[in-house]
């Protein structure tokens, strides 16, 4: 795999969304970009647009205004050069591991023999081979995850895009997988825009991180992870770990309260400040 | 079965030696509740009848038993000619039923109908099948078509099969393609309107998944949406299989000159009633067989399903 391709460049997006007729922006002005090779994650409070963001740059929705590109071509639908794994499992439930991995072969016309031993040699890697001709309903999560990864994968593209994909795990099987990613990712050494909302997560993958604003989703930092490769998990109790850690829990919470903020003064409450005593909350109410 | 020699139901195989991490274990299959509360194995259990009803061999005898009654029912409403607001006295008695039936094997008539019926249903269900399903995933899928489609559609769908039957002979040239028609419509639509919504219930992420992996139109319609759409498309082919043959018998009762409804309808003009309840027995024999039919070819067709109901055990 090269590691000249895989600039993925994003300069003064816009994306709106008509809603009951009302224009909503999503996603304001954001100019970012990944550099061949390099792990950025993009990380923001819910509902801030990154993954609006994320589906442009697959191709999935149009942007309103704008330039995304990749490698200089101006990205026009998706395709299997931006390789896509989803917060939802999104494997084909009729189609067995293997097969959903030779999907994207076989949409490139590959044969039959060479589909199977490619997605075979991939799955090996990824420690799959034994349930290769499992269906997706007999796998659990973070299998079924590992698949989705493999499956993006197999086509070669020089870009891999990642929606929350652990996000649905629970925490032990999260952490295994950000283990078996980052040393994929380096050995791939591919270009990774990974979105998530789990801070610790995205310091212990990326390069670099982008922290956006509350909706209309904006580019709120820019910050590099100054850890060294491979990541190892005990990375995450050296000093440098927490101190963005701490850092980028501040930026993120200052968006939190301001998404949230209408929501909360809705309700009637004043800030978070209701005293609950140890007779309780039904005490209280 | 002995309930203790229950093997568990296969679990995936081990994870690959080669796999460095740990992982998730994998589930075990749960006992089932009659299982739940065992003593011991070895201990010597007491019997006790509800766990033995529960068994294969309890659940066989009382489906034996669900018949047996049902027979009896009617040999003795029938015998003693039980007239109480209804009235049993001209109803065959199962005796004359089953001679009917012996009688009626060495005639080719009989088969001959028999084969009629069958051949004017698979036709019209043929017919409603390639038809239903291919407009069903066009409608389901392009907006446009649905626009251009549906809404006449929506003017016939509420008209009856059997509402159809003079209409149907005026329309086509001879009788048996009139009945072939009744039966097409009557299987048509449901198995349109299955299709319509399983193609609608596909989930979204599935299209983005194989466009990412480039996929085309084609191959998204070939992949994606019949596959997904396939356990809705057999829903309504189950449906459409039973409105078929409704439609079949009605129609063959009304302007037949063969077929197994015309049989039934037949035996009542000659008073030969024995043969109407074996009529109707051969309807209900023949309708489960293609009900299993059907069924048959769903589990061939979608192996995963099996996995799916497999892993939730």
């Amino acid at each position: 795999m090269s590691t000249q391709s895989g600039l993925i460049e994003v300069r003064d997006l816009n994306i709106n969304f008509k809603a009951k007729g009302e224009t909503v922006q999503a996603v304001k002005s954001v100019s970012l970009n990944v550099q061949p090779g390099e792990f950025v994650s993009l990380i923001g409070p819910s509902g801030c647009g990154k993954s609006t963001l994320m589906n442009a740059v697959a191709g999935f929705i149009k942007a309103s205004g704008g330039v995304l590109t990749l490698d200089g071509g101006a990205i026009d639908g998706p395709g299997s050069d931006r390789g896509v794994v989803f917060q939802q499992y999104s494997l084909f439930p009729w189609m067995t591991v293997r097969k959903n991995v030779e999907f994207g072969l076989r949409m490139k016309g590959v044969s039959p023999s060479q589909r199977e031993t490619q997605a075979r040699t991939l799955l090996g890697l990824a420690g799959l081979l034994a349930f290769e001709n499992h269906y997706p309903s007999q796998l659990s999560g973070g299998m079924k995850q590992r698949v989705g990864i493999v499956r993006a994968l197999a086509t070669g593209p020089q870009v891999l895009l990642m929606d929350e994909p652990f996000g649905a795990l629970d925490s032990q099987t999260r952490s295994v997988m950000q283990e078996i990613l980052t040393n994929m990712w380096q050995r791939l050494r591919l270009s990774v825009l990974f979105i998530t909302h789990d801070i610790e997560e995205a310091i212990f993958l990326s390069d670099r991180i982008y922290v956006m604003t509350a909706r209309p989703g904006r580019i709120k930092a820019e910050l590099k992870v100054p850890l060294p490769r491979p990541r190892r998990a005990e990375m995450m109790d050296t000093p440098e770990f927490t101190a963005m850690l701490r850092s980028i829990k501040k930026l993120l919470r200052e968006e939190s309260f301001a998404a949230m903020g209408s929501e909360l003064s809705e309700g009637g409450y004043d800030g978070l400040s209701m005293e609950v005593g140890p007779e309780g909350v039904s005490h209280v109410l | 079965m002995a309930l203790t020699d229950r093997h568990p139901m296969e679990s995936p195989p081990a994870a690959a030696p080669s796999h460095p991490l740990p992982r998730k274990p994998v589930r075990q299959p749960r006992l089932s509740a009659i299982e739940g509360g065992q003593p011991a194995a070895g201990a010597p259990r007491p019997f006790r009848p509800k766990e033995w009803l529960e068994s294969a061999p309890g659940s066989w005898m009382l489906g034996a038993l669900s018949i047996a009654i049902v027979l009896l029912a009617w040999y003795l409403l029938t015998v003693y000619r039980v007239d109480f607001y209804v009235r049993f006295g001209n109803i065959p008695t199962p005796v004359e039923v089953w001679h009917s039936i012996v009688g009626v094997s060495h005639s080719s008539r009989f088969l001959t109908d028999i084969g009629i019926s069958l051949r004017r249903v698979l036709l019209g269900f043929l017919g409603a099948t390639v038809t239903g399903t291919l407009i069903g995933i066009l409608v389901g899928r392009y907006r446009i078509f649905r626009s251009l489609t549906m809404p006449a559609m929506e003017v016939f769908r509420p008209i009856p099969a059997i509402a159809w039957v003079p209409m149907a002979i005026m329309l086509w040239p001879s009788n048996e393609v009139s009945i072939v028609f009744i039966t097409f419509i009557g299987a048509f639509f449901p198995i349109l309107i299955n299709t319509i919504h399983g193609v609608e219930q596909i989930d979204e992420v599935l299209f983005r998944a194989a466009y990412s992996l480039g996929a085309k139109e084609k191959d998204v319609i070939l992949y994606v949406v019949i596959p997904g759409a396939l356990q809705h498309i057999f829903a309504g082919l189950s449906i459409g299989m039973g409105v078929a043959w409704v439609s079949l018998i009605a129609a063959e009762m009304i302007s037949g000159q063969f077929g197994i409804g015309y049989f039934t309808w037949e035996a009542y003009s000659l008073i030969s009633y024995p043969d109407i309840a074996l009529g109707m027995i051969t309807i209900g024999v023949l309708g489960l067989l293609c009900s299993k039919a059907i069924n048959l070819c769903s589990q061939l067709v979608m192996p995963w399903m099996a996995a799916a109901a497999g892993a939730r055990k």
